[in-house]
Protein backbone atom coordinates (compact mmCIF):
# COMPACT_ATOMS: atom_id res chain seq x y z
CA UNK A 1 0.00 0.00 0.00
CA UNK A 2 1.32 3.63 -1.21
CA UNK A 3 2.26 6.09 1.62
CA UNK A 4 -0.34 9.08 2.21
CA UNK A 5 2.68 11.30 1.77
CA UNK A 6 3.22 9.90 -1.49
CA UNK A 7 -0.35 10.06 -2.79
CA UNK A 8 -0.38 13.48 -1.62
CA UNK A 9 2.11 14.63 -3.66
CA UNK A 10 0.72 12.63 -6.45
CA UNK A 11 -2.13 14.24 -6.06
CA UNK A 12 -1.26 17.64 -6.24
CA UNK A 13 1.04 16.90 -9.28
CA UNK A 14 -2.40 15.74 -11.09
CA UNK A 15 -4.48 18.44 -10.12
CA UNK A 16 -1.68 21.01 -11.08
CA UNK A 17 -2.08 19.54 -14.79
CA UNK A 18 -6.24 19.07 -14.79
CA UNK A 19 -6.74 22.70 -14.61
CA UNK A 20 -10.41 21.69 -13.96
CA UNK A 21 -12.14 19.68 -11.19
CA UNK A 22 -10.79 16.23 -10.76
CA UNK A 23 -13.32 13.80 -9.24
CA UNK A 24 -11.80 11.36 -6.71
CA UNK A 25 -13.19 8.20 -8.89
CA UNK A 26 -10.22 9.19 -11.16
CA UNK A 27 -7.82 9.97 -8.60
CA UNK A 28 -8.63 6.61 -7.72
CA UNK A 29 -7.70 4.78 -10.94
CA UNK A 30 -4.29 7.39 -11.74
CA UNK A 31 -3.15 5.74 -8.40
CA UNK A 32 -3.71 2.47 -9.21
CA UNK A 33 -3.90 -0.80 -7.56
CA UNK A 34 -3.36 -0.52 -3.96
CA UNK A 35 -5.05 2.76 -3.41
CA UNK A 36 -7.94 2.89 -1.13
CA UNK A 37 -11.08 5.78 -1.08
CA UNK A 38 -10.34 6.62 2.51
CA UNK A 39 -6.70 7.01 2.03
CA UNK A 40 -6.72 9.25 -1.21
CA UNK A 41 -9.24 11.17 0.07
CA UNK A 42 -6.99 11.66 3.45
CA UNK A 43 -4.26 12.85 0.78
CA UNK A 44 -6.40 15.23 -0.80
CA UNK A 45 -6.71 16.84 2.31
CA UNK A 46 -3.49 16.88 3.52
CA UNK A 47 -2.22 18.60 0.23
CA UNK A 48 -5.20 20.94 1.09
CA UNK A 49 -4.16 21.38 4.56
CA UNK A 50 -0.52 21.92 3.55
CA UNK A 51 -1.04 24.98 1.26
CA UNK A 52 -3.53 26.29 3.43
CA UNK A 53 -0.56 26.17 6.88
CA UNK A 54 1.84 27.03 4.27
CA UNK A 55 0.04 30.61 3.25
CA UNK A 56 0.29 29.13 -0.15
CA UNK A 57 -1.29 31.61 -3.13
CA UNK A 58 -2.55 28.50 -4.25
CA UNK A 59 -5.84 26.87 -2.74
CA UNK A 60 -7.47 23.03 -2.99
CA UNK A 61 -11.28 23.24 -3.69
CA UNK A 62 -13.76 21.22 -3.68
CA UNK A 63 -16.00 22.12 -6.64
CA UNK A 64 -18.32 20.86 -9.11
CA UNK A 65 -18.15 17.18 -7.71
CA UNK A 66 -14.04 16.97 -7.55
CA UNK A 67 -11.26 18.30 -6.61
CA UNK A 68 -9.43 21.92 -8.01
CA UNK A 69 -6.34 23.63 -7.44
CA UNK A 70 -7.14 27.56 -7.71
CA UNK A 71 -5.44 30.76 -6.98
CA UNK A 72 -6.58 32.11 -3.16
CA UNK A 73 -9.01 35.32 -4.32
CA UNK A 74 -6.80 37.43 -2.17
CA UNK A 75 -4.58 37.79 -5.78
CA UNK A 76 -7.12 38.92 -7.72
CA UNK A 77 -5.30 42.47 -7.99
CA UNK A 78 -1.98 40.79 -8.71
CA UNK A 79 -2.91 38.29 -11.29
CA UNK A 80 -5.03 40.87 -13.22
CA UNK A 81 -2.22 42.98 -12.79
CA UNK A 82 0.04 40.54 -14.22
CA UNK A 83 -2.47 38.48 -16.97
CA UNK A 84 -3.27 42.09 -18.07
CA UNK A 85 -6.64 41.14 -18.41
CA UNK A 86 -9.89 42.76 -17.54
CA UNK A 87 -11.49 41.64 -14.34
CA UNK A 88 -14.04 39.21 -16.10
CA UNK A 89 -17.26 40.75 -17.09
CA UNK A 90 -19.78 40.39 -13.99
CA UNK A 91 -23.04 39.57 -14.77
CA UNK A 92 -25.68 41.61 -15.39
CA UNK A 93 -28.82 41.93 -13.22
CA UNK A 94 -30.79 40.14 -15.64
CA UNK A 95 -28.65 37.46 -16.28
CA UNK A 96 -28.15 37.02 -12.54
CA UNK A 97 -31.97 36.75 -12.05
CA UNK A 98 -32.37 34.32 -15.20
CA UNK A 99 -29.76 32.22 -13.84
CA UNK A 100 -31.20 32.42 -10.28
CA UNK A 101 -34.43 31.19 -11.89
CA UNK A 102 -32.79 27.91 -13.77
CA UNK A 103 -30.44 27.31 -10.71
CA UNK A 104 -33.33 26.98 -8.12
CA UNK A 105 -36.01 25.56 -10.54
CA UNK A 106 -34.23 23.38 -13.26
CA UNK A 107 -35.22 21.84 -15.64
CA UNK A 108 -37.05 25.06 -16.90
CA UNK A 109 -38.14 26.12 -20.62
CA UNK A 110 -37.89 30.05 -21.31
CA UNK A 111 -41.84 30.71 -21.57
CA UNK A 112 -41.15 29.60 -17.65
CA UNK A 113 -38.49 32.37 -17.06
CA UNK A 114 -40.04 34.53 -19.24
CA UNK A 115 -43.22 34.57 -17.17
CA UNK A 116 -41.56 34.75 -13.70
CA UNK A 117 -39.34 37.31 -14.58
CA UNK A 118 -42.36 39.13 -16.60
CA UNK A 119 -40.00 39.93 -19.47
CA UNK A 120 -38.93 38.11 -22.47
CA UNK A 121 -35.68 36.78 -21.36
CA UNK A 122 -34.42 35.02 -24.93
CA UNK A 123 -31.49 37.18 -24.91
CA UNK A 124 -29.81 37.16 -21.67
CA UNK A 125 -30.69 32.74 -21.99
CA UNK A 126 -28.54 32.94 -25.04
CA UNK A 127 -25.57 35.19 -23.41
CA UNK A 128 -25.45 32.58 -20.29
CA UNK A 129 -25.42 29.61 -22.93
CA UNK A 130 -22.42 31.34 -24.61
CA UNK A 131 -20.76 31.77 -21.01
CA UNK A 132 -21.49 28.14 -21.05
CA UNK A 133 -23.18 28.87 -17.70
CA UNK A 134 -26.19 26.65 -18.63
CA UNK A 135 -26.97 24.46 -21.13
CA UNK A 136 -29.75 22.45 -22.54
CA UNK A 137 -31.28 19.15 -21.33
CA UNK A 138 -33.64 18.27 -23.99
CA UNK A 139 -36.87 19.59 -24.51
CA UNK A 140 -39.99 19.59 -23.07
CA UNK A 141 -43.09 17.02 -23.73
CA UNK A 142 -45.54 19.80 -23.71
CA UNK A 143 -47.29 21.57 -26.83
CA UNK A 144 -44.60 23.31 -29.47
CA UNK A 145 -41.72 20.67 -27.16
CA UNK A 146 -39.74 23.63 -25.84
CA UNK A 147 -36.12 22.94 -24.93
CA UNK A 148 -35.49 23.15 -21.25
CA UNK A 149 -32.02 24.29 -19.61
CA UNK A 150 -29.95 23.49 -16.27
CA UNK A 151 -27.04 24.69 -14.94
CA UNK A 152 -23.74 23.04 -16.06
CA UNK A 153 -20.70 22.00 -14.59
CA UNK A 154 -19.36 25.53 -15.39
CA UNK A 155 -21.94 27.26 -13.39
CA UNK A 156 -20.87 25.34 -10.03
CA UNK A 157 -17.13 26.53 -10.79
CA UNK A 158 -18.47 29.86 -11.05
CA UNK A 159 -19.77 30.00 -8.27
CA UNK A 160 -17.99 27.21 -5.95
CA UNK A 161 -20.22 24.80 -5.65
CA UNK A 162 -19.38 20.97 -5.18
CA UNK A 163 -23.01 20.01 -6.45
CA UNK A 164 -26.37 21.93 -6.41
CA UNK A 165 -27.70 20.91 -3.26
CA UNK A 166 -24.50 23.75 -2.11
CA UNK A 167 -26.78 26.14 -3.20
CA UNK A 168 -28.40 28.22 -0.55
CA UNK A 169 -31.82 26.83 0.52
CA UNK A 170 -34.72 29.06 -0.55
CA UNK A 171 -35.23 29.21 3.20
CA UNK A 172 -32.15 30.10 3.83
CA UNK A 173 -32.06 32.86 0.88
CA UNK A 174 -34.82 34.27 2.95
CA UNK A 175 -33.34 34.67 5.82
CA UNK A 176 -30.43 36.52 4.04
CA UNK A 177 -32.97 39.09 2.89
CA UNK A 178 -35.03 39.39 6.25
CA UNK A 179 -31.73 41.07 7.51
CA UNK A 180 -31.57 43.94 5.38
CA UNK A 181 -30.06 42.44 2.28
CA UNK A 182 -32.81 43.08 0.01
CA UNK A 183 -33.10 46.52 -2.45
CA UNK A 184 -33.41 50.09 -0.36
CA UNK B 1 -29.54 44.73 -4.57
CA UNK B 2 -29.64 48.26 -5.73
CA UNK B 3 -30.52 49.01 -9.70
CA UNK B 4 -28.20 50.90 -11.24
CA UNK B 5 -28.78 54.38 -11.08
CA UNK B 6 -29.52 56.11 -14.76
CA UNK B 7 -29.08 59.80 -14.85
CA UNK B 8 -28.96 61.25 -18.48
CA UNK B 9 -26.37 62.98 -19.78
CA UNK B 10 -28.10 66.02 -20.87
CA UNK B 11 -26.45 69.58 -19.94
CA UNK B 12 -30.10 71.55 -19.99
CA UNK B 13 -32.76 70.80 -17.85
CA UNK B 14 -33.56 69.06 -14.69
CA UNK B 15 -31.81 66.12 -13.68
CA UNK B 16 -34.14 63.16 -13.18
CA UNK B 17 -32.81 59.75 -11.60
CA UNK B 18 -34.66 56.76 -12.31
CA UNK B 19 -33.42 53.53 -11.47
CA UNK B 20 -33.01 51.23 -14.19
CA UNK B 21 -35.36 48.37 -13.83
CA UNK B 22 -36.09 44.86 -14.99
CA UNK B 23 -39.22 44.31 -15.90
CA UNK B 24 -43.06 45.16 -14.88
CA UNK B 25 -42.57 43.48 -11.62
CA UNK B 26 -39.40 45.30 -10.90
CA UNK B 27 -40.79 48.26 -11.40
CA UNK B 28 -43.95 47.15 -9.02
CA UNK B 29 -41.76 45.75 -6.32
CA UNK B 30 -39.87 49.28 -6.27
CA UNK B 31 -43.30 51.10 -5.85
CA UNK B 32 -44.53 48.96 -3.19
CA UNK B 33 -41.80 49.72 -1.45
CA UNK B 34 -41.74 52.84 -2.44
CA UNK B 35 -45.10 53.53 -0.79
CA UNK B 36 -44.23 51.64 1.80
CA UNK B 37 -47.11 49.36 1.79
CA UNK B 38 -47.87 45.62 2.36
CA UNK B 39 -47.35 43.51 -0.87
CA UNK B 40 -50.58 41.90 0.82
CA UNK B 41 -52.61 44.63 0.90
CA UNK B 42 -51.65 46.75 -2.32
CA UNK B 43 -53.50 49.97 -2.48
CA UNK B 44 -53.77 49.08 -6.70
CA UNK B 45 -55.38 52.61 -7.23
CA UNK B 46 -52.66 54.30 -5.37
CA UNK B 47 -49.56 51.77 -7.14
CA UNK B 48 -51.45 52.06 -10.75
CA UNK B 49 -51.13 55.55 -10.49
CA UNK B 50 -47.18 56.03 -9.20
CA UNK B 51 -47.02 53.02 -12.37
CA UNK B 52 -48.21 55.03 -15.09
CA UNK B 53 -46.36 57.96 -13.32
CA UNK B 54 -43.26 55.81 -13.38
CA UNK B 55 -44.17 55.04 -17.37
CA UNK B 56 -44.65 58.53 -18.14
CA UNK B 57 -41.07 59.68 -16.86
CA UNK B 58 -39.37 57.20 -18.41
CA UNK B 59 -41.04 58.53 -22.25
CA UNK B 60 -39.97 61.53 -21.42
CA UNK B 61 -36.69 60.71 -20.66
CA UNK B 62 -37.19 58.74 -24.49
CA UNK B 63 -36.29 55.62 -22.36
CA UNK B 64 -38.25 52.82 -24.92
CA UNK B 65 -40.96 51.15 -22.38
CA UNK B 66 -40.94 48.09 -23.70
CA UNK B 67 -44.63 46.40 -24.45
CA UNK B 68 -44.21 44.13 -21.11
CA UNK B 69 -44.77 47.33 -19.12
CA UNK B 70 -47.89 48.35 -21.21
CA UNK B 71 -49.23 44.58 -20.49
CA UNK B 72 -49.29 45.07 -17.18
CA UNK B 73 -50.27 48.87 -17.15
CA UNK B 74 -53.69 47.56 -18.65
CA UNK B 75 -53.72 44.23 -16.00
CA UNK B 76 -53.47 47.34 -13.38
CA UNK B 77 -56.11 49.01 -14.55
CA UNK B 78 -58.41 45.67 -15.19
CA UNK B 79 -57.84 44.95 -11.34
CA UNK B 80 -58.47 48.65 -10.56
CA UNK B 81 -61.85 48.37 -12.23
CA UNK B 82 -62.53 44.91 -10.25
CA UNK B 83 -61.81 46.26 -6.89
CA UNK B 84 -64.60 48.75 -7.58
CA UNK B 85 -66.96 46.24 -7.87
CA UNK B 86 -69.00 45.06 -4.75
CA UNK B 87 -67.95 41.61 -3.59
CA UNK B 88 -68.95 39.58 -1.27
CA UNK B 89 -66.93 38.05 1.30
CA UNK B 90 -65.74 34.37 0.24
CA UNK B 91 -67.57 34.51 -2.62
CA UNK B 92 -64.45 35.32 -5.16
CA UNK B 93 -61.32 35.41 -4.37
CA UNK B 94 -59.43 38.72 -4.39
CA UNK B 95 -58.34 40.37 -8.00
CA UNK B 96 -54.70 41.29 -6.71
CA UNK B 97 -54.19 37.32 -5.69
CA UNK B 98 -52.28 36.14 -9.04
CA UNK B 99 -50.40 39.97 -9.31
CA UNK B 100 -49.40 39.20 -5.46
CA UNK B 101 -48.20 35.75 -6.24
CA UNK B 102 -46.52 37.14 -9.17
CA UNK B 103 -44.37 39.63 -7.14
CA UNK B 104 -43.83 37.09 -4.56
CA UNK B 105 -42.58 34.63 -6.99
CA UNK B 106 -40.12 37.52 -8.50
CA UNK B 107 -39.03 39.16 -4.89
CA UNK B 108 -37.82 35.53 -4.30
CA UNK B 109 -35.79 34.99 -7.67
CA UNK B 110 -34.49 38.44 -6.81
CA UNK B 111 -32.93 37.74 -3.49
CA UNK B 112 -31.68 34.58 -4.99
CA UNK B 113 -30.28 36.23 -7.67
CA UNK B 114 -28.47 38.88 -5.03
CA UNK B 115 -27.21 35.67 -3.31
CA UNK B 116 -25.72 34.04 -6.76
CA UNK B 117 -24.08 37.68 -6.91
CA UNK B 118 -22.62 37.39 -3.55
CA UNK B 119 -21.08 33.90 -4.46
CA UNK B 120 -19.78 35.20 -7.50
CA UNK B 121 -17.96 38.24 -5.46
CA UNK B 122 -16.69 35.58 -3.23
CA UNK B 123 -15.11 33.94 -6.10
CA UNK B 124 -13.46 36.82 -7.81
CA UNK B 125 -9.54 35.97 -8.47
CA UNK B 126 -9.92 32.20 -7.98
CA UNK B 127 -8.47 31.08 -11.49
CA UNK B 128 -7.44 27.63 -12.14
CA UNK B 129 -4.26 26.68 -11.44
CA UNK B 130 -2.82 24.43 -14.71
CA UNK B 131 0.46 24.00 -15.88
CA UNK B 132 1.21 24.00 -19.44
CA UNK B 133 1.45 19.92 -19.72
CA UNK B 134 1.37 18.75 -23.54
CA UNK B 135 -2.38 18.58 -24.40
CA UNK B 136 -1.58 15.00 -27.07
CA UNK B 137 0.34 12.29 -25.85
CA UNK B 138 4.04 12.54 -26.87
CA UNK B 139 4.47 10.99 -30.56
CA UNK B 140 6.69 7.85 -30.21
CA UNK B 141 10.01 8.46 -30.53
CA UNK B 142 12.70 6.75 -32.77
CA UNK B 143 15.87 5.62 -31.59
CA UNK B 144 18.56 7.55 -34.55
CA UNK B 145 20.19 4.39 -35.21
CA UNK B 146 16.83 3.01 -36.46
CA UNK B 147 17.14 5.74 -39.85
CA UNK B 148 18.95 4.92 -42.44
CA UNK B 149 18.69 6.12 -45.73
CA UNK B 150 15.43 3.61 -47.14
CA UNK B 151 13.77 5.08 -44.31
CA UNK B 152 14.48 8.19 -44.81
CA UNK B 153 12.89 7.34 -48.96
CA UNK B 154 10.15 5.52 -47.39
CA UNK B 155 9.44 9.03 -45.26
CA UNK B 156 9.44 11.04 -48.47
CA UNK B 157 7.18 8.96 -50.59
CA UNK B 158 4.65 8.74 -47.36
CA UNK B 159 4.91 12.58 -47.45
CA UNK B 160 4.53 13.02 -51.21
CA UNK B 161 1.96 10.60 -51.57
CA UNK B 162 0.19 12.58 -48.87
CA UNK B 163 0.03 15.97 -50.22
CA UNK B 164 -1.36 14.25 -53.89
CA UNK B 165 -4.17 13.03 -51.53
CA UNK B 166 -4.83 16.52 -49.55
CA UNK B 167 -3.51 18.17 -53.14
CA UNK B 168 -5.68 16.73 -55.94
CA UNK B 169 -4.53 18.13 -59.33
CA UNK B 170 -7.04 20.95 -60.35
CA UNK B 171 -10.17 20.46 -62.79
CA UNK B 172 -8.73 20.78 -66.15
CA UNK B 173 -11.32 23.42 -67.83
CA UNK B 174 -11.87 22.99 -71.93
CA UNK B 175 -10.84 25.63 -74.25
CA UNK B 176 -14.26 27.78 -75.23
CA UNK B 177 -15.23 27.04 -78.54
CA UNK B 178 -18.79 28.72 -78.49
CA UNK B 179 -19.11 32.23 -77.67
CA UNK B 180 -22.49 33.59 -76.22
CA UNK B 181 -22.53 36.49 -78.33
CA UNK B 182 -21.57 34.42 -81.17
CA UNK B 183 -24.97 32.63 -81.14
CA UNK B 184 -27.05 35.69 -79.50
CA UNK B 185 -26.44 37.02 -83.45
CA UNK B 186 -27.20 33.54 -85.02
CA UNK B 187 -30.08 33.06 -82.99
CA UNK B 188 -31.21 36.17 -83.59
CA UNK B 189 -31.00 35.65 -87.42
CA UNK B 190 -32.94 32.51 -87.28
CA UNK B 191 -35.66 34.07 -84.96
CA UNK B 192 -36.01 37.30 -87.12
CA UNK B 193 -36.36 35.14 -90.68
CA UNK B 194 -38.88 32.13 -89.21
CA UNK B 195 -40.89 34.60 -86.96
CA UNK B 196 -41.80 31.58 -84.58
CA UNK B 197 -38.33 29.47 -83.52
CA UNK B 198 -38.88 26.06 -82.66
CA UNK B 199 -36.04 26.58 -79.62
CA UNK B 200 -36.07 23.48 -77.95
CA UNK B 201 -35.72 21.00 -81.28
CA UNK B 202 -33.08 23.14 -82.18
CA UNK B 203 -31.58 22.69 -78.71
CA UNK B 204 -31.61 18.84 -79.26
CA UNK B 205 -30.54 18.69 -82.37
CA UNK B 206 -27.23 19.85 -81.87
CA UNK B 207 -24.08 17.51 -81.96
CA UNK B 208 -22.37 19.89 -79.45
CA UNK B 209 -23.87 19.84 -75.76
CA UNK B 210 -21.50 22.81 -75.20
CA UNK B 211 -23.29 24.93 -78.36
CA UNK B 212 -26.80 23.63 -76.75
CA UNK B 213 -26.12 25.21 -73.44
CA UNK B 214 -24.26 28.25 -75.19
CA UNK B 215 -27.92 28.71 -77.60
CA UNK B 216 -29.82 28.59 -74.11
CA UNK B 217 -27.52 31.54 -72.81
CA UNK B 218 -28.13 33.25 -76.04
CA UNK B 219 -31.80 32.32 -76.11
CA UNK B 220 -32.05 33.77 -72.53
CA UNK B 221 -30.34 36.92 -73.19
CA UNK B 222 -32.25 37.45 -76.70
CA UNK B 223 -35.27 37.42 -73.69
CA UNK B 224 -33.71 39.89 -71.62
CA UNK B 225 -32.59 42.20 -74.37
CA UNK B 226 -36.25 42.11 -75.11
CA UNK B 227 -35.85 41.15 -79.16
CA UNK B 228 -37.59 37.92 -78.87
CA UNK B 229 -40.30 36.23 -76.55
CA UNK B 230 -40.35 33.04 -75.54
CA UNK B 231 -43.72 30.71 -75.58
CA UNK B 232 -44.52 27.34 -73.98
CA UNK B 233 -48.23 26.06 -74.06
CA UNK B 234 -47.08 23.54 -70.74
CA UNK B 235 -44.30 22.08 -69.40
CA UNK B 236 -41.92 20.51 -71.49
CA UNK B 237 -43.41 21.33 -74.25
CA UNK B 238 -41.96 22.94 -77.51
CA UNK B 239 -40.64 26.35 -76.65
CA UNK B 240 -41.65 28.78 -79.56
CA UNK B 241 -39.12 32.27 -80.03
CA UNK B 242 -40.54 35.22 -82.00
CA UNK B 243 -39.30 38.44 -82.90
CA UNK B 244 -40.24 41.52 -81.10
CA UNK B 245 -39.55 43.65 -83.44
CA UNK B 246 -36.85 45.31 -81.86
CA UNK B 247 -33.12 45.30 -83.18
CA UNK B 248 -30.17 43.94 -81.19
CA UNK B 249 -28.53 46.06 -79.08
CA UNK B 250 -24.92 48.00 -80.92
CA UNK B 251 -22.93 46.65 -78.02
CA UNK B 252 -23.71 43.19 -78.73
CA UNK B 253 -23.23 43.33 -82.31
CA UNK B 254 -19.95 44.91 -82.16
CA UNK B 255 -18.48 42.83 -79.86
CA UNK B 256 -19.71 39.62 -81.84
Amino acid sequence: MPETKDLAAMVEAVLAVAGEPVTLEALLVVAGEGAERAQLEEAVEAVRRRHEQEGSGVQVESVAGGFRLATRPEHEGALREYLGYRSRARLSQAALETLAIVAYRQPITLPEINFLRAVNSAAVVRTLLERKLVMVAGRKQVVGTPLVYRTSKEFLVHFGLLDLSALPTPEEVEQVAGEGASEP
Amino acid sequence: MDPGLLAPDQPAGPTVVLPVFEGPLDLLLHLVREEKVSIWDIPIAKICEAYQQTLHEMEELDLEVAGEYLVYAAWLLLIKSRMLLPRHEGEEKDPRQELVERLVEYEKVKRAAAELAGLAELRRGVEPVRFAAPLAPAEVELDLEEVDVIALARALREVLERHLREHPPALQLEPIRFSVQEKIVELFELVSRQRSFPLLSHLLTRPDRLESVTLLVAALELVRLRTADAHQREPFAEIYLTPTGAPLPMDVLSDA
